[in-house]
């Protein structure tokens, strides 16, 4: 037996790191699941119970008129706090869309500038490069374009030349979207919004609320972002 | 000795959990917020993650694998295995340094499960020298 014991021993730590390794593997949902085909939810799967708990917070209001899809009377209001540098944003951006697609006139999406600087040396390009297209209309344009292609300018050393190109291609006024990227208005907005995150305890990104309360970050992914919303569908009664 | 071997099982065992751990962070995509201190996932998506398309994380998994298998082994009256523990854990060392050298000159933002997965080694490497000279 005491020969044995220490392939024992071998055995079931190989064991228990497998399994859980399995267990945490389905528990993190994979990012973008195709809608409707979804898997049934599993304990795993369902969102903390702590969000639909918390008291809705107000803050002090952020850069007006906000950044805003979807119709004002949405029963679910989603209001984003993104770094349009951050990794993670990036890889929200597409379950935000997907949920837009899924949820329809149900949803309203604010997005708020929050760029952490200095951690991210281009944020605040990027945050200015999007605001500027927003004086001409163009905000969500820019945005989608900005985190579409967020690891072809992340790495680059001059980011400006490259933003000034999605301007380009959005046939946004190229010559007015140089003068507004440094403007004053831009930077008002951004300075706006970081007051508005700050107010709400914001620390990092992305930060999400939906009906004023914080979506803990492990509920972000699709599969559970999606249950978090049709909760507060439900609590709204629509 | 039996210390010794009991030490590296256990040291060899916290660097298998965070080295899990990182590797199904790599491998599910789900990454840490951003913060304004933090440097979240740019270490962890970057391309020196990935090594022959398999996650440096996982590598790292195996190697600390064997390393608490060796010194069970060896606790066990082995001889072969301290003999190969030794070797091993100088190898992973040595990547360890590497790797954070890309973390602080090519990357340039550090991963804090990386930089827990190097200090792990460390410590093993310092149970090897210590045994060396006892």
């Amino acid at each position: 037996m005491k020969r044995l014991l220490p392939f024992i021993i071998i055995l079931v730590v190989l064991g228990v790191a497998l399994s859980s390794a399995w267990y945490l593997t389905r528990s993190i949902p994979a990012a973008q699941n195709p809608p409707g085909n979804q898997p049934p939810a599993s304990p795993g799967s369902q969102p903390s119970p702590a969000q639909s708990q918390q008291p809705a917070l107000t803050g002090v209001p952020g850069a007006e008129p906000a950044h805003t899809a979807g119709p004002a009377t949405a029963p679910v209001k989603l209001e984003e706090f993104g770094d349009f540098e951050c990794p993670p944003c990036g890889m929200f951006h597409p379950i935000l869309k997907q949920m837009q697609e899924e949820f329809g006139d149900k949803l309203q999406v604010t997005f708020r500038e929050f760029p952490l600087v200095p951690t991210h040396q281009h944020a605040l390009a990027a945050a200015s490069a999007a605001e500027a297209a927003g004086l001409q209309g163009k905000f969500w344009e820019m945005h989608h374009m900005i985190y579409d292609h967020q690891k072809d300018w992340a790495k680059e050393f001059d980011v400006r030349p490259i933003f000034e190109g999605y301007a380009k291609q959005l046939e946004v006024d190229v010559e007015r979207y140089k003068r507004d990227v440094d403007s004053d208005a831009v930077a008002r907005r951004i300075m706006q919004d970081g007051n508005r995150g700050h107010s709400l305890g914001v620390k990092g990104t992305p930060t999400v609320f939906l009906n004023g309360r914080e979506v803990p970050f492990e509920d972000l992914p699709a599969e559970k972002l999606r249950v978090v919303i049709q909760n507060e569908l439900r609590t709204a009664g629509k | 000795m039996k210390k010794f071997y009991i030490g590296a099982a256990l040291l060899s065992l916290l660097g298998l959990a965070d080295a899990l751990y990182l590797t199904i962070e790599h491998v599910t995509g789900q990454t840490v917020r951003c913060t304004i201190l933090s440097g979240c996932s740019e270490v962890l998506s970057s391309q020196y993650a990935v090594v022959a398309g398999i996650p440096l994380a996982a590598v790292g998994a195996a190697a600390y694998f064997t390393v608490f298998s060796l010194a069970i082994l060896a606790l066990f009256g082995y001889r072969f295995a301290g003999k190969i523990l030794t070797p091993l854990v100088v190898a992973m060392f040595f990547v360890s340094v590497w790797l954070f050298y890309l973390q602080a000159f090519v990357i340039r933002q550090f991963c804090q499960y990386c930089l827990i997965s190097a200090a792990i080694t460390t410590c093993l490497l310092s149970l090897v020298i210590i045994r060396r000279f006892l």
